[in-house]
């Protein structure tokens, strides 16, 4: 195998079709694919080699762990989004101040390759120039945020990584939501300008898998990528660091290019462009190159398409995947309300009464109080199989809303309510508050609430989900999730509704063991916003 | 004046002929041709000239056929204008073709349509810069904004608030598009500034077709300029990066003499002096003196916020909270400037505007309203000797709502309001004053600490 440099001989020039055929012979100025590399660029070529291997590897235990584990007969979304996802990970500091924003491991994967760069430097004396290590070095980058930002894309084109808001949500005050959340709502709203955005990043990916469009899928990541780099500065999304990953990335492969085309542009010189491309003479390598870029446009074109399309339909990872109970569904007023036997008349001031009740499509209640509750400010994302835990409907809105998932004895007519929003005290440093079984609990499944000749009458929750979005990965992690030893405040309310939904009266005992006597009426409540008829989940 | 090229290229027959009418087409749709957008012209007070002004005609689209007097709409009659002018393209090719047989090239011609383009471009896209960069188009939002339901916007508002709330991220994509503005007013980075406008007008387009904004086709008619401008070295850079062949630059030139290169020195500084600094220095004047988007009209002194309605009669009946009574105002907010707002259950039309308007006049300031069924938005006059509040509904759709109450405030910041509303019944509000703090604010110390709100 052999990278050549083609320096582009006289009669290939004149040969060249160009706009003007009879251009006079402008002088070459500049051979800019010089075989030899000044001795600065030999040890910035070096100290950029090792940087951007290792922003490119995986190295943590949980990517691998993630690769080994995946069942691929039984394919989640999520196992494949997750080779694509990760960034490098090489040491945190206890003080996030030394964190640098999260840049921190940049830092050290540049400190890491000017140490390595130098003692390459000091090793090697013979090699005046990179220019196959520059090619390759390029094909890992171009794969890696072409790979990389497909795993996004796909989020996108299925737009279910801003879901529409919920019931709940619709009815918080502007002023009641954080500006991440604001941000993710304002492309939720939208669900075709998310097909969009998804598409640009899509596209550009799919560029950078070839060698001849890497440069303008570049140009697009970096446009693309750029400005969602500021938008998470800007609304404090938290992502920003694996955002600029990508521009990172695109701004290095665009550097090969940047020269020749200012030269060409502004300059208005003759250029020739420097030629990088590997000239494969074994037979072995020319096949494994074919295998090894169809498998890769194969998984995460073509399989990781069909797998999203089937969690957009069915299971959209950022709203609960069941749906509730159909008769209950809509925005209630809360006509009478009774604690402990005694009424309490409507006062939007009172503490106690709930206020503005809607059971969404999937198995959520949420309520308003009029008291201040802890809140959950995480972007409401992760991996979580339960629906339990799939809380983007309540991350990031105030105004005393509390939404409880339930699960419902619809033989008995009772629902057992827990709160989606964990007690505090053991929350405090996760970020990830989803499915974060594996990291509270100790082995053994949380005792139920639910008494378990119940049991029987509730729904299955790993099997509820529609048979074509059944994965391995569901499940182990309904289980897995099933350990969440956090603490939930939790009700039985039985439930008596008449035919259409529209009358129901709650009771039963609330979360501080409170009698409760509910009666709620439903109210068509009409809003300025229009939703989309491109909505994910099956309800 | 002269033209110098290196060669005397030959251009062939299809290219000549497509050459001929985009031309056309192009300095019919980029020069200000249109008798309409003169009379708005001659109306331009230029003695007390304002950015809006400049705003204005930096807007301009031909508008022959759809008839619209005032610049900035946009829509079906807007795609019979292209329809037109396509055609008489077309015809002025044909005529063209057969009595120029003669020519080689139009090297000179898209030299000078190209320059035409270019500051048809930058000022078209400065103007909607210096609005963002100076914070106003999507202005913060009011107190009665962030006391309405997320549902109770449309679209187009809850895009326009979302900007709202991170004025140092519209300052950047302000500065993006003055930044392309100026890469367009010189010859050799006019591609770098075309292709950037690709990307983000395109986006810009994108978002008002998906947020039912109305300048998706002023922004077609910018991508379609920017289109012709990248076209130039599209192939070029083709040839250059993709192809990786050896590729001659452009090689034609136009070389001024004499009294032609001062002209052109001095229209050149004129024009930015006027579309950049002169712009600049007003919208930058408007932002710390009088965001239009906003009226200027001051509030009654120290009484912004939000007000709960704890007591309300209406002809001396009182009226209990309820969930169900439209009648019952349930908070009311003052604004800084002199607007109050009501919420309670009814519903409004929404008035709504989907383009950017730029209003000296405060009665047609609607942007805390627009796009929003959520409240009641009235204006109001305050008689500080009298106390008393004349109101008048900002919604165009509720013109004859006016009606005046008294007011008395007392230590604690309680206000009541008493008169006849416009129904001619009797209205008794207390408001109550409430420290409502707004987790958009609170979280504002970042997400990741623990907030009980």
């Amino acid at each position: 195998m052999a990278t050549t440099v083609i320096t582009p001989e006289a009669g290939e020039i004149s040969e060249t079709s160009l706009n003007n055929k009879q251009e006079q012979a402008a002088p070459i100025r500049e051979q800019p694919a010089r075989k030899e590399w000044t001795a600065t660029q030999r040890v910035a070529f070096r100290i950029a080699f090792i940087f951007f291997i290792i922003m490119c590897i995986p190295v943590t235990g949980e990517w691998w762990n993630n690769l080994v584990t995946i069942n691929w007969f039984h394919l989640h979304y999520r196992d494949l989004y997750d080779i694509a996802r990760f960034s490098p990970s090489i040491y945190k500091f206890q003080n996030p101040a030394y964190n640098l924003l999260g840049y921190i491991d940049w830092v050290e994967a540049l400190v890491i390759g000017i140490a390595g760069g130098l003692i390459w430097t000091a090793a090697d004396k013979k090699n005046k120039q990179y220019h196959n290590l520059y090619y390759w070095l390029r094909v890992v980058v171009r794969y890696r945020a072409g790979i990389g930002i497909i795993g996004f894309g796909f989020t996108k084109l299925f737009p279910v990584q801003m879901p529409y808001p919920s019931l709940g949500v619709l009815n918080a005050h502007f002023g009641d939501l954080t500006a991440q959340k604001i941000y993710w709502l304002s492309v939720g709203i939208v669900p075709w300008y998310q097909v969009f955005a998804g598409v640009v990043e899509l596209a550009a990916g799919t560029m950078l898998f070839f060698r001849k469009t890497t440069t303008f899928g570049a140009i697009l990541l970096l446009g693309a990528l750029g400005d969602i780099t500021y938008v998470n500065f800007a609304y404090d999304g938290g992502v920003h660091v694996y955002a600029s990953y990508f521009v990172l990335f695109s701004a290095f492969l665009l550097w090969y290019d940047a020269v020749p085309v200012y030269n060409l542009i502004v300059k208005e010189r003759f250029t020739v462009p420097p030629v990088l491309i590997p000239v494969f003479t074994q037979k072995w390598l020319k096949v494994t190159r074919v295998v090894l870029k169809t498998g890769t446009i194969g998984i995460f074109l073509v399989w990781l398409y069909y797998l999203q399309y089937v969690n957009f339909k069915y299971d959209p990872y950022k709203q609960p995947s069941t749906s509730g109970v159909k008769q209950l569904r809509g925005n209630y007023n809360v006509t009478e309300f009774k604690l402990n036997g005694q009424d309490i008349p409507y006062s939007p001031l009172d503490s106690v009464r709930w206020q503005g009740v809607t059971f969404e499509k999937w198995s959520s209640l949420t309520f308003n109080v009029n008291k201040p509750l802890n809140l959950d400010l995480s972007n409401g994302g992760g991996a979580a199989m339960r629906d339990i835990n799939r809380n983007f409907e309540l991350t990031g809105v105030a105004g005393g809303k509390r939404v409880f998932y339930y699960d419902a004895d619809t033989v008995n007519k009772v629902l057992y309510l827990q709160d989606k929003l964990p007690e505090a005290g053991k929350r405090k440093g996760r970020r990830d508050n989803g499915g974060g079984g594996d990291k509270t609990g100790n082995g053994k499944i949380a005792k139920s609430f639910i008494p378990a000749e119940v049991q029987k009458n509730i729904r299955n929750e790993v099997t509820a989900i529609d048979p074509a979005a059944q994965s391995t990965r569901r499940k182990r992690g309904v289980p897995q999730e099933l350990k969440d030893k956090r603490k939930r405040a939790h009700m039985i309310l039985n439930y008596t509704a008449d035919a259409t939904g529209a009358h129901i009266v709650l009771a039963g005992k609330d979360d501080k063991k409170n009698d409760v006597y509910i009666v709620l009426d439903r109210v068509n409540r009409q809003y300025a916003l229009t939703d989309s008829k491109l909505v994910a989940g099956k309800y | 004046m002269s033209t110098l090229t290196t060669n005397q290229t030959k251009w062939k027959g299809y290219e000549k002929a497509a050459f001929r009418f985009f031309f056309i087409y192009f300095v019919l749709q980029a020069l200000p041709l249109d008798w309409k957008y003169f009379g708005n012209l001659f109306r331009i007070q230029w003695g007390s000239l304002s950015f809006g002004d400049i705003f204005y005609i930096s807007r301009y689209t031909p508008q022959f056929v759809s008839g619209s007097t005032t610049p900035g709409t946009w829509g079906i009659g807007t795609l019979a204008d292209w329809a037109l002018l396509a055609g008489i393209a077309l015809i002025g090719a044909i005529v063209w073709s057969l009595s120029d047989k003669k020519s080689e090239n139009y090297n000179k011609l898209y030299y000078w349509l190209r320059v035409i383009l270019r500051y048809r471009l930058a000022i078209g896209i400065i103007a909607y810069g210096f609005i963002k960069f100076f914070p106003m188009q999507s202005p913060l939002p009011s107190i009665s904004n962030l006391n309405t339901s997320y549902g109770d916007f449309n679209r187009w508002k809850l895009f326009s608030l979302s900007l709202g709330i991170v004025p140092g991220y519209e300052s950047f994509l302000g500065l993006v598009e003055i930044i392309v503005g100026l890469l367009l007013l010189f010859r050799k980075t006019t591609t770098f500034g075309a292709v950037i406008i690709l990307i983000f007008t395109g986006n810009v387009f994108i978002s008002n077709i998906a947020y039912d904004g109305g300048e998706a086709l002023y922004a077609l008619y910018l991508i379609s300029i920017a289109l012709i401008l990248t076209a130039y070295d599209a192939l070029r850079i083709y040839n250059l990066v993709a192809l990786r062949k050896p590729t001659a630059p452009n090689t034609v030139k136009i070389s001024l003499s004499g009294q032609w290169r001062a002209s052109r020195l001095v229209l050149k500084s004129l024009f930015i002096f006027f579309f950049v600094f002169l712009y600049g220095y007003k919208t930058y004047a408007a932002y710390h003196y009088d965001i239009y988007q906003y009226p200027k009209a001051k509030g009654l002194a120290g009484a912004a916020g939000l007000y709960n309605v704890s007591d309300f009669r209406i002809n001396s009946k009182q009226l209990p909270y309820s969930q169900t009574d439209t009648n019952r105002w349930n908070d009311v907010v003052f604004e800084k400037w002199n607007t109050i707002s009501i919420g309670s259950l009814k519903r409004f039309k929404a008035d709504t505007s989907v383009t950017e308007e730029i209003s000296r006049n405060n009665d047609d300031r609607k942007y805390e309203l627009d796009g929003t069924t959520g409240r009641a938005y009235y204006s109001y006059v305050a008689d500080t000797v009298k106390h008393v509040l004349l109101l008048k509904n900002r919604n165009s759709n509720y013109k004859a709502d006016q009606f005046s109450l008294n007011y008395a405030r007392s230590a604690n910041g309680t206000i009541v309001l008493k008169g006849v509303d416009h129904n001619r019944d009797s209205v008794y509000a207390q408001l109550d004053k409430v420290n409502k703090k707004y987790l958009l604010q609170e979280a504002k110390q970042g997400r990741s600490k623990a907030l009980k709100l």
